[in-house]
């Protein structure tokens, strides 16, 4: 049965509570922190050797879209009227508005450590230990548009400049590519600083905190803001008709990306399935 | 005390693409998971490597040592000796002595593990982001990702099938 992922803002409220619930009980049961250890473990950067799955990859999306189908289920397991919700920051942008609220996800971090001290993750409520992490508070942080030097969310033009391009990606397949709509949503830009950081990568770095980090999963905001990515994907689909996830085979002999990126239909690890079989997920759920 | 170097660094250091092709063949991400139980040896190990160097200027040129007081922490950077005399993609970094893991990018700038969605041209760069993003009080974990309770070993769990969603159109 088809479901349904709304957009944040629109959620009831007894589906805002439904969703917390489902996510404190993933979270108690141990099932949250296996999700963090496999984000930081897929996290290979393209200047290393190995395979990329996760990033800096053109599987960013597919993989991406399987972790989420992962949660999705830890989650309906627990109650299965629950969905991801997604976040529309290129709407929702005020650090008070959704899904900054004490009945989703709670507000900013305090100024003097961080530490997020309010709705259902706070680490007072005692639902929201911070195990695997990479620095030693056991408590979930923030710095909503980076209070020292404020920075601004992606705009609605900046995704539709990654939604215009056809192509889905483009050699050399990695953070430094400049054509394909994988690396522009991605977001890994030219040059230094500020402008170098769009779309995804930006938000990761407005929400700050936990959501800079490897364990950028910490913060359930990471999947409010992935759900969004992914809707971008079924958005380009429809703009682009017939595009398909690229490379269609795996580069050849000689290739620096030889053995380093998953083509169309090579296997996704950690998972036995292809980013072909992940490009059509319409009869798993669709975006509202 | 005998430290085992080459045990204790592998949670701090990176081994690139390049030097591996060069043949000092480094850790994938969940090797060098696997070796986070023992960074505890490199957070002592790292202010000693630092001192054993010749003085260098320590204003953080693209790949001289540094060793310079940020925002009220105390970043280090060394390159670590490899296969060469010093192989300039191996560092060993320490925000007041606690290592800080480096990747590196495809256009040779960095990032590290508190900074992962954006580069810099240095690791001094890199250091000094970390501790931005940091924020006044935390201090890197000492054995990095998780506790020691559950090392990241435990990614063995991970290897589900992809039996449960059928998505073919």
């Amino acid at each position: 049965m088809t479901y349904t992922r709304k957009d944040v803002s629109t959620l009831t409220a007894a589906e805002r509570r439904r969703f917390v619930t489902a996510m404190l009980e993933v979270k108690r049961r141990g099932e949250y922190d296996e999700f963090v250890r496999m984000h930081i473990e897929y996290y290979t950067a393209d200047g290393e050797d190995g395979l990329r799955a996760g990033h800096m990859t053109p599987s960013f999306l597919p993989w991406h879209r399987r972790f989420l189908l992962e949660l999705e289920r830890a989650l309906r397991r627990i109650d299965d009227s629950v969905t991801v919700p997604y976040w529309d920051w290129t709407r929702d942008r005020a650090t008070t508005a959704v899904p900054w609220t004490n009945d989703l996800l709670g507000g900013n971090g305090r100024r003097s450590d961080q530490q997020v001290t309010t709705g259902p993750f706070a680490y007072a409520e005692g639902n929201w230990t911070i195990e695997e992490s990479v620095t030693d508070g056991r408590f979930l942080t923030r710095d909503l548009g980076r209070a020292r030097r404020p920075i601004e969310l992606p705009t609605w033009r900046e995704v539709q400049w990654a939604l215009d391009d056809g192509v889905y990606d483009a050699a050399p397949w990695d953070s430094t590519a400049t054509e394909g709509f994988r690396n522009k949503l991605e977001g890994w830009g030219t040059g230094r600083g500020s402008a170098s950081w769009r779309n995804h990568n930006r938000v990761h770095r407005w929400v700050g905190g936990a959501m800079l980090g490897g364990a950028s999963v910490n913060d359930p905001v990471f999947w409010l803001h992935h759900a969004f990515v992914d809707l971008q994907w079924t958005r380009w689909q429809r703009l682009h008709p017939g595009a398909p996830y690229l490379p269609e085979h795996p580069p050849g002999l000689g290739d620096l990306q030889r053995g380093r990126i998953v083509a169309r239909h090579e296997k996704l690890p950690p998972w036995d399935v292809t980013p072909q079989s992940l490009e059509d997920v319409g009869r798993i759920y669709r975006y509202a | 005390m005998g430290f085992d170097v080459g045990a204790s660094a592998v949670g701090t250091e990176r081994t690139t693409a390049k030097s591996a092709r060069s043949g000092s063949r480094g850790g994938t991400r969940r090797e060098v998971l696997r070796g986070l139980l023992a960074p505890a040896f490199a957070v002592a190990l790292a202010p000693v490597v630092a001192a054993s160097r010749p003085p260098r200027p320590t204003d953080g040129g693209a790949d001289g040592p540094f060793d310079e007081t940020y925002r009220g922490r105390r970043i280090q950077g060394v390159p670590v000796p490899g296969a060469r005399a010093v192989d300039p993609d191996r560092w060993r970094v320490t925000v007041d002595g606690h290592p800080l893991h480096l990747m590196r990018r495809a256009d040779g700038s960095w990032l590290s593990v508190v900074d992962h969605y954006g580069s810099y041209p240095t690791p001094l760069a890199a250091a000094r982001a970390a501790v931005d993003a940091l924020g006044p009080h935390q201090q890197l974990r000492e054995h990095g990702i998780g506790h020691g309770t559950a090392p990241a070993t435990g990614h063995g769990r991970h290897h589900h099938t992809g039996g449960e969603y059928d998505v073919h159109a």
